[in-house]
């Protein structure tokens, strides 16, 4: 066997299936090529570029059969060849080897697709910058066609979609009083055992009923039941209208000449303006039998004296601050969901984006919308 | 001839509605076998058995001899890993890039280095004529090119035997074409069995050694094509000639 003049960079176990034919720049293979005779061939074909060829020949008429895996050595082979700028050819293959050659001869020929050029610092910025620019306007489309359809087709004579308005304020509203109810009274509870902690040093027990009671009408029953219904509706919106679209169901509406806000956004959005305000308004309820609870079991209030000083505090001020902004919330919850299920990309697991996209922006926007409230009710009153 | 797989007396039921009614047949080594039937007559049904996805009522599956019904999980895993299939609508992964989506089954299951991979992946998208397209996703690619690539993938741990479900469906016929090309070159090529589900009658003309025809969960038909005019029945002579069913006819007359 002829040695090989060069050591090559990985030094072979042994040759056992390539051999080099001198002084010519040939190797000759034999037995099956596979992933053993095709890693030594690999190492061969490199410790030969090292003698600067100006031809690489490989021979293959001893190999009587080939697989997938020695035509992907050989594609690494015409790789180095190639970026080495040396010319090769591959003689004497016969048989299925010549098949095999065949069908990858493509593969062999073309340099690998180079890797997808990264966009820069600044292309990135900018295509952030437009698609924030096209989201904003995708939402404002989407609000401006909801309240031409919501409010003034159906004031043309141009009727609402009683049937599926009705059940969409089941889905919304109906099925999530349980909950709702539930949570608010808990969270009564706690703020009240929160407070009278605090207050009982003063010997002012008592008002922790105004605490209670001015909190849940202006604050906690509010964001508490959005966040419930963002949960809840929110992310089925999404997920539906995002299914809706990926299944072609939008475009079959919009080919039908119906438009998707009016068929499908503006029943959502009428079910959460109509069932906000109202699950509300049984929070403050539940929040305040809540704080009742403790304010009766562990403070040893009575319930009267308990609801007097709860009715003093709370004005219809605060109810209606706690009411206008749950329906601005239940607006909100629905144009979200609505917005992000629309443009959603992608097939399952878009849907899976579209839905989490959808909840995270309620928090955040109810946060942020609550401040807002928050600051117009201290300065303007 | 050697005998790859044996389906014996095959009874499969969806809750109470029966879908195949003691089938049985055996594939060759090398051969291409065409599933046949209308729609509903249960050929996805038949093939997903085929590949052990579903559990039968009755009856068996063999490979080489070896019963997959009755195997244990990791010995049909290794089986399967000998079997391709080339789903009806292409069966990507949305998330994955085509490169990726065929060298999955290789990082998985070969142990391979990256490089042996990545050539792999080129050679098997070149296989398809996708050899430029291995860096788009699924949803950026035409439903011929889909089909293409879901072959790529199928082929990825070289099978010895394609399950090809409905290659033309919904492709122009010059692309369907195409693609039964691409299948015969393939079985010339690798020495691949194929099992082909498809109701295309120029498919069934350029693909078939043998074709197993259902009609409601029973074979009406086995055997090459030119025993087709044989066949004296009455649904494999309306296939074949592509007439309406009987009712239909004294309808529109």
């Amino acid at each position: 066997m002829a040695q090989l003049p060069h050591d090559p960079p990985v030094a072979p176990a042994a040759a056992q299936y390539v051999e080099r034919v001198a002084p010519e720049a040939c190797l000759r293979v034999r037995g099956e090529l596979s992933s053993a005779a095709g890693a030594e061939l690999y190492r061969a074909v490199q410790a030969l570029l090292a003698e600067r060829p100006s031809e690489v020949r490989l021979d293959l008429a001893a190999v009587p059969r080939m697989d997938s895996l020695g035509g992907a050595w050989l594609v690494r082979v015409a790789d180095v060849l190639r970026q080495a700028g040396v010319p090769w050819r591959i003689v004497a293959a016969s048989g299925q080897v010549q098949d095999f050659l065949q069908l990858i001869r493509p593969t062999l020929e073309t340099p690998p697709p180079p890797p997808p050029r990264r966009p820069g610092f600044f292309e990135t910025l900018g295509e952030a910058g437009f698609a924030a620019l096209e989201e904003a306007r995708d939402l404002v489309e989407l609000a401006v066609d909801t309240i031409y359809w919501g409010i003034l087709a159906p004031l043309g004579g141009r009727g609402l979609r009683w049937g599926t308005l009705i059940e969409e304020l089941t889905a919304i509203g109906v099925r999530a009083v349980f909950i709702v109810v539930m949570m608010n009274l808990l969270m009564g509870l706690v703020i009240a055992l929160l407070a009278a902690a605090q207050l009982r040093q003063f010997g002012a027990e008592i008002f922790v009923a105004d605490l209670v009671g001015i909190a849940f009408a202006r604050e906690l029953a509010p964001m508490m039941t959005a966040i419930i219904v963002a949960a809840r509706s929110g992310s089925a919106i999404a997920a539906e209208l995002a299914t809706m679209v990926v299944q072609e169901e939008i475009d079959a509406l919009k080919s039908m000449g119906f438009n998707p806000a009016q068929f499908l956004v503006v029943p959502k959005f009428w079910a959460a303006v109509l069932a906000l305000p109202a699950l509300t308004l049984l929070a403050m309820f539940a929040g305040t039998l809540g704080g009742m609870e403790l304010g009766v079991l562990v403070l040893g209030i009575s319930p009267q004296a308990w609801l007097r000083q709860t009715l003093a505090a709370v004005t219809l001020g605060y109810v209606l601050h706690g009411l206008l902004k749950s329906v601005v919330f239940g607006a909100t919850i629905v144009f979200v969901g609505c917005h992000n299920g629309l443009r959603v990309r992608g097939g399952a697991q878009g849907v899976g984006r579209a839905t989490t996209r959808a909840v995270v922006m309620d928090v955040v926007l109810l946060i942020i919308l609550d401040m807002c409230f928050a600051l117009l009710y201290e300065f303007v009153g | 001839m050697t005998v790859l797989i044996e389906v014996e007396h095959l009874v499969a039921h969806y809750g109470e509605r029966c879908i195949l009614d003691d089938v049985s047949f055996t594939v060759h080594e090398g051969e291409i076998l065409v599933i046949l039937g209308a729609s509903g007559s249960g050929k996805s049904t038949l093939l997903k058995h085929m590949v052990g996805l579903l559990r039968p009522t009755a009856g068996t599956v063999r490979y080489h001899g070896q019963d997959l019904i009755h195997m244990e999980e990791e010995e049909r895993a290794a089986l399967l890993r000998r079997v391709g299939i080339s789903f009806q609508s292409g069966g990507l992964f949305n998330s994955l890039t085509l490169a990726d989506n065929i060298a999955l089954p290789l990082r998985e299951h070969g142990g391979f280095d990256e490089a042996t991979i990545q050539a792999l992946v080129r050679m098997k998208l070149s296989l398809v004529g996708l050899a430029d397209a291995g860096h788009l996703l699924p949803e950026e690619l035409s439903g011929g090119m889909k089909k293409r690539a879901g072959v790529a993938r199928a082929l990825a741990l070289d099978p010895e035997i394609l399950f090809f479900d409905e290659p033309s469906a919904g492709l122009d016929p010059i692309t369907a074409a195409g693609l039964d090309q691409m299948i015969l070159s393939l079985r010339r090529l690798l020495g691949l069995t194929l099992v082909v589900i498809t109701h295309e009658l120029t498919s069934i003309y350029t693909l078939a050694d043998r074709a197993l025809m259902l009609d409601q969960g029973k074979v009406i038909f086995l055997g090459s094509l030119a025993e087709v005019p044989r066949s004296t029945h009455p649904r494999v002579r309306q296939f074949f000639q592509r007439q309406p069913p009987a009712r239909a006819v004294a309808a529109t007359s």
